[in-house]
Formats: C-alpha cells, sequence, structure tokens
C-alpha cells in the first residue's frame, strides 16, 4: 500500500464515522484507488535483483579468467547464455509473467556486456575502453526499445553515464556526445511514458551537468554550472504558469534545477577557495537559494523540493563552519551569520504560515 | 509488452538476441582476422607501473613507442597518431612520428595507429612529448597468474609480438621470451 492509500484508508475511516461519506461511496473510492494504485511488489523487484547478481557473476567469472576452460567454450557459454536469457524472457512472457521475463532481458543485456569483455579479454584488447561501454549501452538501449524493456532502459542509461564519465576522465575535457546518448534514451523512456526512468535521466542529467563545470574552462566551469541549474529552475518556474499545464514537470525542473545550482555554488565556494570576501557573497546567494527551496517547496507541497533544500542547507551550513573554523573571529562570523539567517528563516516561515492560515479562514 | 501481439514479441527477441550475437560475432571477426592476417612486428616491452582494473588480472605492457617526441602543436588527448616502425635487427624500432597517415611506404616499414593519451606541447628548446596507446598495452593472465610475467617485464626480458593491419590497427599475437614464442595465443 503506498503512502497516499494509507493515509486514504484512515481518512475514509473517519469520513465514514463523521457521517459525510455513505458505506457505498466508500467502497467506490476503495475500488479506484485500488485499481490505480502501482505499488511495487516484492517477486518482480526481487527477479530484478537476482538478473543483477547473475550479470555480476558473469562479469567476475570473466575476470577470473578461468583457464581450465577451453577459450572456445567460455565463448560458446556466454553465446549459450545470451540466447537462453532471451528465449527464456519469450517464453516468460507467452506464459504471462511480464515481471520475470524484464528479469530474464536485463540477464541477457548483462550477459552481452559480458561478452565484451571476455572478448576484450581473450584477444588483448586494450583499445579504448569507453567505446566497449557504448557498444554495451547500445546493446541495452536496443532490448529496451524492440522489447519494451524499461530495465534495460535503465541500464542503458546507467551506462550512457559511465561512457561520457569515463571519456571525460580520460581526456579531461567536456564529453559532448553524451548528451546524444542521453537523448536517445531518455526519448525512448519518454515514448514508453515511463515516469521513474524519466527521473532516473534527469537525475543522470544532472549529474554531468555538474560534472562538466570541472572540465569547462580549464577546470573552472562552476558558473556556468550555476547559470544552467538557474535557467532549468527559472524554466520550471515560469513555463507552468506562461502554458498553463505541466505543473508535475516545472516542480521536478525546479528541484533539479535548483540543485544542480547549488552543487555549482558549493563548488565555487569550496573547492575553488574561494576568497573570503567572495566566500561570503557566495555563501549569501547560496542560502537565498535555499531558503528559495524551502519556501516554493511550502507553497506548492512539494516535500521532495523542501527536503532537498534542507539537506541543502545543512551541508552548506556545515561546509562554511570547516571553513571558517580555525580562527575565533572566523568562527565568530560563521555562528552570527547563521544565527541571522536561521532566524530570517524562522521570519519568513511564520509569515508564510500566517498567510496560509488566514487564506484558509478567507476561503469559503 | 503486453499491447503488442505474442508473433511481433518473438521476432522482437530475435531481432535483439541475433544483433547482440552478431555484434559480439563480429568483434571476435575483426580481431581474429587481424591476428590471422596482419603483419608481424617484434617490440621491445618495457616496464611501467603495473595496474588492475575489473578485467581481472592483467600485465600492463610499456613500448619503446608509448612514449614519443612530437613536433605538432595542439595535440590532444584522443587524437590519432601514426608510428612508423622499421626492422632493425630482431625487433622493431619507430622512425619517425606523423599524425596523418603516411603513403607509400617501403615494404620493409610498417604503420602503428596510436590514441594520444596525453600530450606536453613543444617548445622552442625542444620537442614535446606524447604518451600514446596503441591497444597492446594489457595481457591478461588467469587470476593470480600475472607475478612471473611481470617479473620477466621488469628484467627487460620480454618482447612482444604485434599483428599490424593495413590500416595501422595492433593487437597482441603472443610474447616472447629471449627470442622464443611463450604465450602464443590459439585464434580461438
Amino acid at each position: 500500500m503506498s503512502r497516499y492509500a494509507r493515509r486514504l484508508d484512515h481518512d475514509l475511516a473517519r469520513w465514514r464515522e463523521a457521517g459525510w461519506l455513505s458505506a457505498d461511496g466508500e467502497a467506490s473510492i476503495r475500488r479506484d484507488v485500488a485499481g490505480r494504485s502501482r505499488s511495487l511488489e516484492l517477486a518482480p523487484v526481487l527477479g530484478i535483483l537476482g538478473a543483477v547478481l547473475i550479470g555480476f557473476g558473469a562479469m567476475s567469472f570473466v575476470a577470473a579468467h578461468w583457464n581450465e576452460m577451453a577459450r572456445l567454450l567460455r565463448l560458446a557459454l556466454i553465446f549459450i547464455g545470451l540466447f537462453g536469457a532471451y528465449g527464456l524472457a519469450g517464453l516468460l512472457f507467452d506464459r504471462d509473467h511480464p515481471a520475470f521475463a524484464h528479469a530474464a532481458i536485463l540477464t541477457g543485456v548483462a550477459l552481452f556486456g559480458a561478452g565484451i569483455m571476455l572478448i576484450a579479454q581473450m584477444f588483448h584488447i586494450s583499445g579504448h575502453a569507453p567505446d566497449a561501454v557504448l557498444t554495451w549501452a547500445l546493446g541495452a538501449l536496443l532490448a529496451g526499445v524492440v522489447l519494451r524493456s524499461n530495465p534495460a532502459l535503465a541500464l542503458a542509461l546507467l551506462l550512457m553515464g559511465l561512457w561520457s564519465g569515463w571519456e571525460m576522465s580520460d581526456t579531461n575535457r567536456v564529453h559532448w556526445p553524451f548528451l546524444i546518448g542521453w537523448g536517445a534514451v531518455a526519448a525512448a523512456m519518454l515514448w514508453r511514458e515511463w515516469i521513474p526512468g524519466l527521473h532516473l535521466a534527469a537525475i543522470v542529467l544532472s549529474i554531468w551537468i555538474v560534472a562538466i563545470g570541472y572540465f569547462l574552462l580549464d577546470g573552472h566551469g562552476h558558473g556556468v554550472v550555476v547559470a544552467i541549474g538557474l535557467i532549468i529552475a527559472a524554466a520550471g518556474l515560469a513555463g507552468p504558469v506562461i502554458l498553463g499545464r505541466w505543473r508535475t514537470w516545472g516542480e521536478a525542473a525546479i528541484a533539479y534545477g535548483m540543485a544542480i545550482a547549488f552543487a555549482g555554488l558549493f563548488a565555487l565556494q569550496f573547492i575553488e577557495n574561494a576568497h573570503l570576501d567572495n566566500l561570503i557573497l557566495l555563501a549569501i546567494v547560496t542560502l537565498a537559494l535555499v531558503v528559495g527551496g524551502i519556501w516554493i517547496g511550502l507553497k506548492n507541497n512539494n516535500g521532495s523540493l523542501l527536503w532537498l533544500s534542507y539537506a541543502g542547507f545543512s551541508i552548506e551550513v556545515l561546509a562554511l563552519y570547516f571553513k571558517t573554523v580555525g580562527t575565533l573571529l572566523g568562527s565568530s562570523l560563521f555562528f552570527l551569520s547563521a544565527g541571522i539567517i536561521v532566524i530570517l528563516l524562522a521570519v519568513a516561515a511564520y509569515r508564510l504560515h500566517s498567510r496560509v492560515q488566514t487564506s484558509v479562514e478567507a476561503a469559503p | 509488452m503486453m499491447d503488442i501481439n505474442r508473433r511481433n514479441m518473438w521476432i522482437g527477441i530475435a531481432v535483439v538476441a541475433f544483433v547482440q550475437a552478431a555484434v559480439l560475432g563480429w568483434m571476435i571477426w575483426q580481431r581474429a582476422h587481424l591476428l590471422s592476417t596482419g603483419h608481424e612486428v617484434v617490440l621491445e616491452v618495457i616496464p611501467v607501473d603495473p595496474r588492475s582494473l575489473f578485467q581481472g588480472d592483467y600485465v600492463a605492457l610499456g613500448y619503446e613507442i608509448s612514449r614519443v617526441p612530437v613536433t605538432e602543436a595542439g595535440l590532444k588527448s584522443g587524437s590519432t597518431l601514426y608510428v612508423t616502425l622499421q626492422k632493425t635487427g630482431d625487433r622493431w624500432k619507430p622512425l619517425y612520428v606523423s599524425t596523418k597517415k603516411p603513403e607509400n611506404l617501403p615494404p620493409d616499414q610498417f604503420l602503428i595507429k596510436g590514441r594520444v593519451a596525453y600530450a606536453s606541447a613543444p617548445t622552442s628548446a625542444a620537442p614535446g612529448q606524447a604518451t600514446v596507446r596503441y591497444g597492446i598495452e594489457d595481457f591478461f593472465v588467469p587470476e593470480g597468474t600475472g607475478r612471473e610475467l611481470e617479473k620477466l617485464v621488469g628484467q627487460k626480458k620480454l618482447d612482444a609480438l604485434i599483428a599490424i593491419d593495413d590500416a595501422g590497427n595492433a593487437g597482441i599475437k603472443g610474447l616472447m621470451v629471449e627470442g622464443k614464442r611463450v604465450y602464443e595465443e590459439p585464434l580461438l
């Protein structure tokens, strides 16, 4: 039962006791909720976990380079495993066990990756490793699109991230082709209308945007990251207002944009070793951003944004503390400014609360 | 998956399985072809720091051509470099380095294509230096058996037998200790 369903369960009982709801009405609501809820079940989740374990098992087997087994046999094993996994997936779809079928597809994709590694090892190919990861990612994308398999798409996305991260750490430059790979997987997820997948895509893209700050402008591109984050957040704020729809998307964009901007500001303050006057300015901007996040989170009743902002506030304050600690003057500055900010926050919260209160009372 | 019919589902299964198998098969064919038809050259192995990655145990092999002088500025990591090799004695030595593929080589010279890992720009006083990878730097060995080989690398007793195709792609065909072939891998 989801959190929403649990709360509704409580409320329905209360409303019926208060006499606001007929027994029929309650039953209809319960049926509707049960029909719409897509609660996670244990069996499919275990199936996917099992597939992941088998995948790691296959890769460790390759890594062990077990010479007792002839090369040809090892290769044959990978091919048999590959066809076996996809064949099993087909049988499971046939018998109406789609959840287990997707686990079998994921196993097939994992074995494809293990096969790439095995061949690289057999022939001592130490070529460009990210190319191998890209090949694997494309195989996962193919399986995800053709077999309409969300787990395979999720794996494709993670592999695209690994591909790009590896390229960037290898060359020390921004790896723009990532956007093409990411876009292809994200488009497939959009086509599948798979919301959790799109969130995963947004998280991977956010991490990538934060990462390019360390490569742009000779490694000092964090300002660009902050700008990109703020633009995304602003688009999330303004979009639904202008278009009159896509509110959920807008709220997600605000949260991701703010998180990106926060990560950029954090790097500017603590990775770049900002000067004290610069640091104070940046810290004020960061805290303003966090307070803005809390305010928007409260206004839109967006729990994720609220918690993200709280976490951001804690991280920022803690980092400031470690940065300024050491001199008494620094510590004093820290405590004074943090205190003032918390009080300002309290005042803001109080005013917001009283405004909400009045608007509730004013409502008919 | 429920929204498409069973026949299409099986076609999809077949497409994914065969395309992925074909990719693996192509990788094998390409390598086997390179090793069986490529020109053979022998390069001296020089020691480098051994590392280990998730592909299990392997011995890192260094070569004379792993660090080459460069005269061109603007070489970035990821750029392609060609090194022309010529046979001198039992081994092959680098003759010159170029960013463009040299044409019409005499029959006793071969090209090897590399990818710049790191390059320093040339100055007026000295040429720059590039660290280059050719895809022949890792020799995978069964788990726990890398020490022996590492010792041979350390004593500079090891040569690598390399196959190169006309485009300059290279693969390790085997290893040689004091002129004798050891560790020669079968094609399959």
